[in-house]
């Protein structure tokens, strides 16, 4: 139902209102976090620089594990990076009308996400003054990159993800930030005249503006789930049982998801309260993301079934030792906290109550990020502990640096977000204005 | 930028906007021009605007995307034929993954570039009058080189204020 004439303009007033003042001075808990971020990258940091002097023996990286926490990490924030695009990108398409207050959160969620993943093959490689050598460039003998190897189409889709998902970004941030600007004065203004790259409202902006979203969407919905696939690959092209599946592609994406959105959830929640968000992110909005990370908890517990009934049957085989030492080898506990944490707590969300209630959703939100961070370390580490032949058998223990460069990751993601949510608008406050004079539509064009 | 003189109207509700977008068309008056915070899609339909060719700059990104995918897999393996893994040197289902991303980059990044073009030249080919309020929360329309006729139809059309620009 469209709002009486004058409430419109009332109500754009006060949507824009709500969203400036989130760019106020910032109070003394954001420095503090602010600075919990910078000595998190600290720490990191400092943990990075023990392996560069003095070499991989301070991580617990052996051979056959050669690809331990960096790794699980780099897996786990791809798949923190997913829902960003899941939420501006496929839901856009299909019209749900609740991501208009979340998804610019999750965008940025994503975009940190693979500026924190794009880290982890660089520290895993021990020596990053050569990571260049991932990249196709003329040299004096002609040595070219293999295209047949999962790495290499990692670095293509992990960076083409990054700067569609910057686009995307930026794309949806240039009338919100020319509404901020308008509104601005001295440094403040300059600084959001840089985002609003010119933007003045014109239809002629808006007609070129709505198609162009339409082909961001269009574009980074088969990306969202080729770069998770190409992930997957990684461990799915190689030969080592545990990784060698078919299933591994939707079994991925459907895991990044949910940790994607699980992770969403975890921080609009404070993010809500701390800036004053509550009418724009309601409590109805996270209940629909709540019902997302339910759904893709069912497929993620498909999955892991799937998997181990396929490792069963048959007879013995190295899958099914796989699956055994998983199950009752050295990091069984983390395998039992993960399938607990993916499958069975997520299962709470189909009782409204949970559903509806902060805290429920917190927690069991925090779950499952924990619970998906093992799972990467499960399939990461136990495989290669346990490959065909007792010859390949080997513990890996993780060392301290590869914890500190873990907390680093943490602070590394939030310092950005935070800078985010203090300096650019958190929800979009042209598609909140939008729905006030009736909601979207699909703009009739001539010829 | 050519400024142009004309009649401007500011107003709160969308609605009202198109209706006077509507009535401008009625009485002859083809070029109006509006400025909004949000797209309404009623007054972006009242004013019958062509849809936007940016998709066929988008397309020949994601061609050329595509062709550079093709080339430089396919032209670095035939430049230096090194047989891995007993696996041909132009291996294109491997291949694709590279080629499907570059499309998606190219695609993307011409979407991003015609977006801001088409914008620009959107903006210098329908001046209006700038206001910092129709970023915020209320509507423009301009009619370049209205007359008096056109001047009490939007007085009457719910309009905030009608102006002249000189």
């Amino acid at each position: 139902m469209t709002p009486p004439a004058s409430s419109v303009a009332l109500q754009m007033s006060r949507i824009e209102d709500t969203v400036h003042a989130t760019q106020g001075k910032p109070g003394r808990g954001f420095a503090l976090l602010l600075a919990i971020a910078a000595v998190c990258i600290g720490i990191g940091a400092y943990s990075w620089s023990l392996i560069i002097r003095f070499g991989m023996q301070y991580t617990g990286l052996n051979r056959p594990v050669g690809w331990g926490i960096p790794i699980t990490d780099f897996v786990f924030w791809v798949g923190i990076a997913h829902s960003g695009t899941l939420i501006s990108a496929i839901l856009f398409l299909f019209r749900a009308r609740f991501r208009t207050a979340v998804y610019r959160a999750a965008e940025a969620m994503t975009v940190f996400g693979v500026m924190t993943a794009g880290l982890f093959p660089v520290i895993h490689l021990g020596r990053p003054w050569y990571a260049f050598w991932i990249l196709p460039y003329p040299n004096q003998r002609t040595l070219q990159i293999n295209y047949r190897s999962p790495l290499v189409w990692d670095a293509f889709a992990i960076s083409t993800y990054f700067a569609v998902s910057l686009m995307f970004l930026l794309a949806g941030l240039m009338p919100d930030a020319a509404a901020l600007r308008d509104r601005s004065t001295g440094l403040r203004r300059r600084f959001y005249a840089l985002f609003a790259l010119g933007w003045r409202g014109t239809a002629e902006e808006w007609r070129h503006h709505g198609r162009a979203y339409l082909f961001f969407a269009a574009f980074a919905t088969p990306l969202v789930i080729s770069v998770h696939s190409v992930v997957s690959w990684d461990f799915a092209v190689s030969i080592v049982p545990g990784w060698h599946s078919t299933l591994f592609p939707p079994y991925f994406v459907a895991g990044a998801i949910l940790s994607g959105v699980a992770m969403v959830i975890t921080l609009l929640l404070p993010i809500r309260r701390a800036l004053k968000l509550t009418e724009l992110i309601t409590m109805q909005h996270l209940e629909m993301l709540s019902r997302l990370v339910l759904l893709t908890s069912l497929i993620v517990t498909f999955s892991y079934a799937t998997e181990f009934v396929l490792a069963i049957r048959g007879g013995p085989s190295p899958e099914r030792d796989t699956l055994h030492y998983r199950a009752i080898g050295a990091f069984a506990p983390f395998f039992w906290l993960m399938v607990t944490c993916n499958c069975v707590l997520p299962l709470l969300l189909f009782l409204k109550r949970v559903r509806g209630s902060q805290l429920g959703l917190l927690v069991v939100c925090l779950f499952v990020n924990l619970g998906m961070w093992f799972e990467r370390f499960n399939i990461v580490v136990s495989s290669l502990e346990h490959n065909r032949i007792p010859f390949d058998w080997a513990s890996y223990h993780p060392r301290p640096t590869e914890f500190g460069i873990t907390l680093g990751s943490f602070g590394w993601f939030f310092f950005w977000f935070l800078l985010f949510l203090r300096f650019l608008p958190a929800v979009s406050i042209a598609e909140l204005k939008e729905e006030t004079a009736g909601g979207h539509g699909e703009v009739k064009h001539a010829a | 930028m050519p400024h142009e003189p004309g009649l401007l109207a500011v107003f709160a509700d969308p609605a009202d906007a198109a209706r006077a977008v509507r009535a401008a068309r009625q009485l002859g008056h083809k070029g109006v021009r509006a400025a909004m915070p949000a797209p309404f899609p009623e007054l972006l339909e009242s004013m019958d605007l062509p849809r936007s060719r940016i998709g066929a700059i988008t397309f020949a990104g994601a061609v050329f995307g595509a062709a550079a995918g093709l080339a430089l897999t396919v032209g670095t393996s035939l430049r230096m034929p090194l047989m891995v893994g007993g696996k041909p040197i132009v291996s294109l289902p491997a291949f694709l993954v590279i080629i499907f991303e570059l499309t998606v980059l190219f695609g993307a990044l011409a979407n991003f570039i015609g977006m801001l073009v088409g914008a620009v030249l959107g903006r210098r080919r329908s001046w209006m009058p700038r206001d910092p309020r129709f970023t915020r929360d209320r509507i423009g329309v301009f009619l370049p080189g209205a007359g008096p006729a056109l001047l009490a139809m939007l007085q009457q059309s719910g309009a905030e204020e009608v102006r002249h620009v000189a």
